[in-house]
């Protein structure tokens, strides 16, 4: 295979002008201390919010502001866990109207954290690929495949 | 020119202009010169000439003679390919965008007969995908695949007069960024357009959004900022028909209106909606999923999709 050997070159290192994920996209005003902090408080909440049957407002609050970027994985993982708690325990039958009641910027989120499942599905999460699939279905029918196409153009990887 | 001639280039390096004859269009001439793809003309309707550029980095500029269109040469210098050139509304000067994180903003040399460009660089961080010209023939927008609309001024010592102060600033020396926008969910930007007045900006992006600018005056936030986001796959092009009126068409296959003001702008209505019996669709699949309770595009229904679907419910015999 020697001859695909120079797709491994890194001919970033050769271009003084080299574009940076940081030139893409603006990094979290929070900070990845606060950004942890808040991630830590929305997910005790959302467990709060489970147990009284809420889960209009669990999703609306793990959807808004989620950790994105670099460097705050440890958030990442927390919010990862506790939206897939809210999708677990939520009836098929109810999905449409909980989808319904978040906004545009919570859609693309919840999408976002769809295809994030799909891809961890098998690895130890206890996530089933028909549930990620059935709020996908529904997602899509309220808020398009415009939402899928923003998913796949951001590069705020939640 | 005066609508019965149409200059197109068929995927290819040579650019044919064919006129209306009767009820059929005619070939007419060829303009070959370019050794690659070209990607963009602009035909400048009052000094009847037209720009072409293409990937081989070049642009021509072609005027009318008895023995045909003869080209002239444009200095580009840069070190990609262009992608995309208008003339600005004098005539006087062009723009041309490209994948060398460059504008070359051209003006003619009467001395060596050719035309001189100077170059935009900085802040650009990617590929120039579209551009745009205000109508005081000074300001120029650009949208870039590094996710972002642009407000530069690309004034010409010599050939531009001192032009009016706008909204988008006063002190205007070649290069100042008058604006820079950024898509809402990190989306190239495909195309972007002023409005009739040139007091506001629009751009279409890749994250399936159209995005409206009312900007304040230099130095200042935005008076507004409108992001619609779409349920419908991306929009490639829009232009303005008025100062709360636009249409823009992409990758969902029917052109669609917008109207709004600085206070919001909304959906009005399809130009070609595919659903509609009234309508001879252009395209006969378009993904309809702008009302998103008809189900999910384009894969409601058709052939392969029931195929998948229904060996999902069949046995496998192995």
């Amino acid at each position: 295979m020697s001859e695909y050997a120079f797709r491994k070159i890194d001919i970033d290192a050769l271009d003084e002008d080299v574009i940076l994920p940081s030139d893409l996209y603006d990094p979290d005003p929070r900070g990845p201390d606060g950004v942890l902090s808040d991630a830590k408080s929305k997910s005790a909440e959302v467990r709060n919010l489970i147990s009284r049957g809420d889960t209009v407002g669990a999703l609306s609050t793990i959807l808004t502001e989620p950790p994105y970027g670099e460097g705050v994985d440890e958030a990442k993982d927390l919010t990862t866990t506790a939206l897939l708690l809210i999708l677990n325990s939520t009836r098929s039958t109810e999905i449409p109207a909980i989808v319904k009641e978040l906004s545009p910027e919570q859609q693309d989120h919840l999408m976002a954290y769809l295809y994030k499942g799909m891809a961890a599905l098998g690895q130890g999460t206890d996530v089933s690929g028909s549930v990620l699939l059935t709020w996908h279905e529904k997602l899509t029918e309220v808020a398009g495949v415009g939402c899928i196409v923003r998913v796949m153009t951001d590069r705020r990887t939640l | 020119m005066g609508n019965t001639e149409v200059a197109v280039c068929a995927n290819s390096n040579e650019a044919q202009i064919y006129a209306r004859v009767g009820d059929a269009w005619e070939l007419q001439h060829t303009l070959a010169e370019h050794d690659k793809l070209i990607t963009a003309i602009s035909w400048a309707p009052q000094s009847n000439r037209i720009v072409t550029c293409s990937q081989d980095r070049n642009a021509y500029v072609w005027t009318p003679t008895e023995n045909g269109w003869k080209p002239a040469l444009v200095l580009l210098r840069i070190n990609r390919a262009a992608t995309c050139v208008k003339w600005s509304p004098k005539e006087d000067k062009f723009a041309v965008g490209s994948g060398a994180r460059t504008i070359a903003v051209c003006s003619f040399d009467e001395e060596n007969n050719w035309w001189v460009s100077k170059h935009i660089k900085k802040p650009l961080r990617s590929t120039v995908l579209s551009i745009d010209w205000h109508p005081n023939n000074v300001l120029l927008a650009a949208g870039a695949a590094d996710a972002k609309a642009y407000v530069f001024s690309a004034f010409i010592k010599g050939v531009d007069s001192k032009p009016e102060p706008t909204v988008w600033g006063d002190r205007l020396p070649f290069g100042t960024i008058c604006g820079e926008f950024s898509s809402p969910s990190g989306g190239w930007v495909h195309d972007v357009a002023f409005s009739p007045s040139g007091d506001v900006l629009g751009f279409v992006a890749h994250d399936s959004s159209l995005n409206v600018v009312y900007p304040s005056g230099p130095g200042a936030p935005p008076t507004a900022y409108i992001s619609v986001k779409l349920t419908s796959l991306p929009f490639l092009n829009l232009a303005f028909t008025s100062e709360t009126q636009l249409i823009a068409a992409g990758h969902d296959c029917q052109p669609i209106v917008f109207t709004g003001s600085s206070s919001g702008w909304a959906l009005s209505h399809s130009l070609d909606d595919p659903t509609s019996s009234s309508s001879r669709p252009l395209t006969p699949h378009g993904t309809g999923s702008r009302v998103p309770s008809g189900g999910v595009g384009r894969l409601g229904n058709n052939e392969a999709f029931n195929m998948f679907k229904a060996a999902d419910s069949k046995q496998l015999d192995s």
